[in-house]
């Protein structure tokens, strides 16, 4: 370590971010460990929750299934539970990453530089304020990317092996589950850096832009969650009304349709039974219809959502940006 | 005419919706001196130095900060903030290396060691667990390491005992001397100035009071003791107070003083002081013949 006294005057080299990146890397060293360690511990879970644990908790179900009514029911009861258990808690873990980045970048990533003044030592240290938000932004994003993307997909690779063949699996839109797989949670989690870099340029408090930042996240989580069915055109599905409305996946909307064209809402759900037969010849039913989004609409609805959820990130960080630019009284780079 | 370290004119800062900080404030300072911005806490010291940083952007105004804006002048700039902050988790060796990779070029590593080498101070240390006489100490080896040609530093002194800032201020001024830097350095203790400044920026009331060679300045003015009756008005009166059958005030006389009265010259802590005590007193605008002597 002492060497490092005896740093000789450093040459112009190379400089810039690689030499920032070393830095911020060696600030945020603990972060980094418990983040890592985080993401790798998912994602092993998530490697033997699509497994072992899918082909055993098939193996039961199969087994289950097998029954017959007046035999005793040999099947593996534990497979079963514990792939549940696995799967609620690594969708938990994967749904959790952008509230834990949001929260470290509010808190500790800028948070607590622009609170204990140490923002200012590295502005008057060489590294302007523009470089030095760029510098913060660039590599802990391409970590998230990382970080949240492996875990992501391979919740998504789970679900896809236990697909038919766990009775008790989640259906591909559950809300926990949609979230968790595929590219939104990295959405989410690029949405939760920038909320957290703002939050920390603009309060300059620590604590509150963490809060603030997780929040933040929540916010978009809970948009996200109430804006998916309308993300992407929905089908239709018209049926008999002695079948009610049919059409398996994420519901838009249901109701009957009426003989001038036009639709209301269903009163009831079939002409089977006598009072709502007759309910429905009042309206001038002619069939149920329901919207909705079918199997196949998985990915046009996890990319449109990440979409959009890397705009609200890319408006974040320029807001970020524009913040840094009028408070320092920096014009450009 | 050289390029002054610092200039500003009519700068203002106004955070939010709240009070002005700093307004119309104008000055400009020599390069090469020492400078003492003194003031009330309150006052806009800080708001000035870090206006002249570029870690803020004035409300109004502009602020010259070797010629260039605050922002294209970063990089030849040295900033000690009142709070020294440092990395916490940081070792003293580490946060020099630190001061060496952000600043590629211009860093000075003897410079930074000589600081940190007269503190006694291992360099395996984290900055969480040291002094803050020691503190200070890394602080200043990051801004002089840097080679700035301005260095602005904020209460520099604010937390160390009288030995630790004896010490450290004769380091500074012999880093400061040895290179040519200017320095500025805020601080509400006249007294540890008087002997290493030879400018002086007096701030009060989120303007700029004073501004000048300190020997200009107290040559100026002259502290007089006259009798009660005495007509002060022909001068410019900075303070007067009248004590039974006598009168002591210091003015800025416009012509000769009568051979009754007795004069003096004051000590900058009384003009300083007598500047504070009367925010009505009017404001010395930089005589021009002392900025052209001061080039």
């Amino acid at each position: 370590m002492t060497t490092a006294l005896a740093t000789p005057a450093a040459p112009a080299r190379a400089t810039g971010v690689p030499r920032q990146w070393r830095w911020l890397a060696r600030l945020h060293r603990p972060a980094l460990i418990c983040g890592g360690a985080l993401a790798l511990l998912t994602a092993a879970a998530l490697l033997w929750l699509g497994g072992p644990l899918t082909d055993a908790s098939a193996a039961a179900w199969k087994a289950y299934n097998a029954c017959a009514w007046d035999e005793v029911c040999r099947y593996d009861q534990d497979a079963i539970i514990l792939y549940k258990e696995v799967y609620t808690w690594t969708t938990a873990a994967v749904l959790a990453v952008p509230f834990l980045v949001a929260a470290w970048a509010g808190g500790a990533l800028v948070g607590r530089e622009t609170e204990s003044g140490t923002a200012r030592l590295a502005w008057t240290q060489g590294v302007s304020p523009t470089r030095w938000l760029a510098s913060r932004l660039t590599l802990p994003a391409l970590l998230v990317v990382v970080g949240s993307g492996l875990p992501a997909a391979l919740h998504r690779w789970a679900w896809t092996a236990a697909d038919g063949r766990v009775d008790t699996a989640k259906s591909w839109h559950s809300s926990a589950t949609f979230l968790a797989g595929g590219t939104v949670p990295v959405g989410l989690a690029l949405a939760g850096l920038a909320a957290g870099a703002l939050a920390g340029l603009l309060l300059s408090r620590a604590m509150a832009a963490l809060a603030t930042a997780a929040v933040a996240v929540g916010v978009l989580w809970a948009g996200a969650h109430a804006a998916l069915p309308y993300l992407w055109p929905s089908v239709t599905r018209v049926s008999g009304l002695r079948d009610g409305p049919l059409g398996s996946g994420m519901h838009v909307g249901e109701g009957v349709l009426t003989a001038d064209g036009g639709r209301a809402a269903a009163p009831c759900f079939t002409s089977r039974l006598p009072d709502c037969r007759e309910e429905l010849a009042d309206l001038g039913a002619t069939a149920f219809y329901r919207d909705f989004h079918p199997a196949s609409h998985y990915w046009p609805l996890q990319l449109v959502t990440t979409g959009i959820l890397l705009a609200v990130a890319g408006l974040l960080t320029y807001a970020a940006f524009q913040v840094l630019r009028r408070t320092t009284g920096t014009a450009r780079g | 005419m050289t390029v002054p370290a610092l200039e500003a004119d009519a700068l203002g800062k106004r955070f939010g919706r709240r009070a002005w900080a700093l307004r119309d404030c104008s000055f400009r300072l020599p390069a090469g001196r020492v400078c003492a911005v003194v003031g009330p806490n309150g006052a806009g010291k800080s708001t000035l130095l870090a206006l002249a940083a570029g870690l803020l952007a004035p409300t109004e105004g502009t602020v010259r900060v070797l010629g260039a804006r605050p922002a294209a002048a970063r990089p030849r700039v040295g900033y000690v903030d009142q709070d020294k902050p440092l990395y916490q988790q940081l070792t003293v060796a580490e946060t020099l290396r630190m001061g060496a990779d952000l600043n590629p070029g211009r860093w000075d590593a003897d410079t930074a060691r000589r600081v940190v080498a007269g503190g006694d101070l291992d360099p395996d240390r984290r900055i969480r667990v040291l002094s803050g006489g020691q503190r200070t100490r890394v602080a200043l080896a990051l801004a002089l390491g840097k080679r700035p040609e301005l260095l602005l530093l904020d209460e520099p002194m604010a937390d160390l005992d009288p030995l630790a800032r004896h010490e450290l201020m004769g380091l500074l001024m012999g880093e400061a001397a040895a290179h040519g830097t200017t320095v500025v350095m805020s601080s509400h203790v006249v007294a540890e100035l008087e002997d290493s400044c030879d400018h002086l920026l007096l701030v009060g009331g989120g303007q700029v009071r004073l501004s000048g060679e300190i020997d200009d300045l107290l040559a100026a003015h002259t502290r007089v003791t006259a009798p009660a009756t005495a007509d002060l008005s022909p001068h410019q009166v900075v303070e007067s107070r009248t004590t039974g059958r006598q009168l002591g005030a210091v003015i800025r006389p416009s012509g000769p003083l009568p051979a009754d009265w007795r004069t003096g010259t004051p000590t900058l802590e009384d003009l300083v002081l007598s500047y504070l005590r009367n925010p009505a007193a009017p404001a010395l605008p930089p005589a021009p013949e002392t900025l052209e002597a001061a080039v």
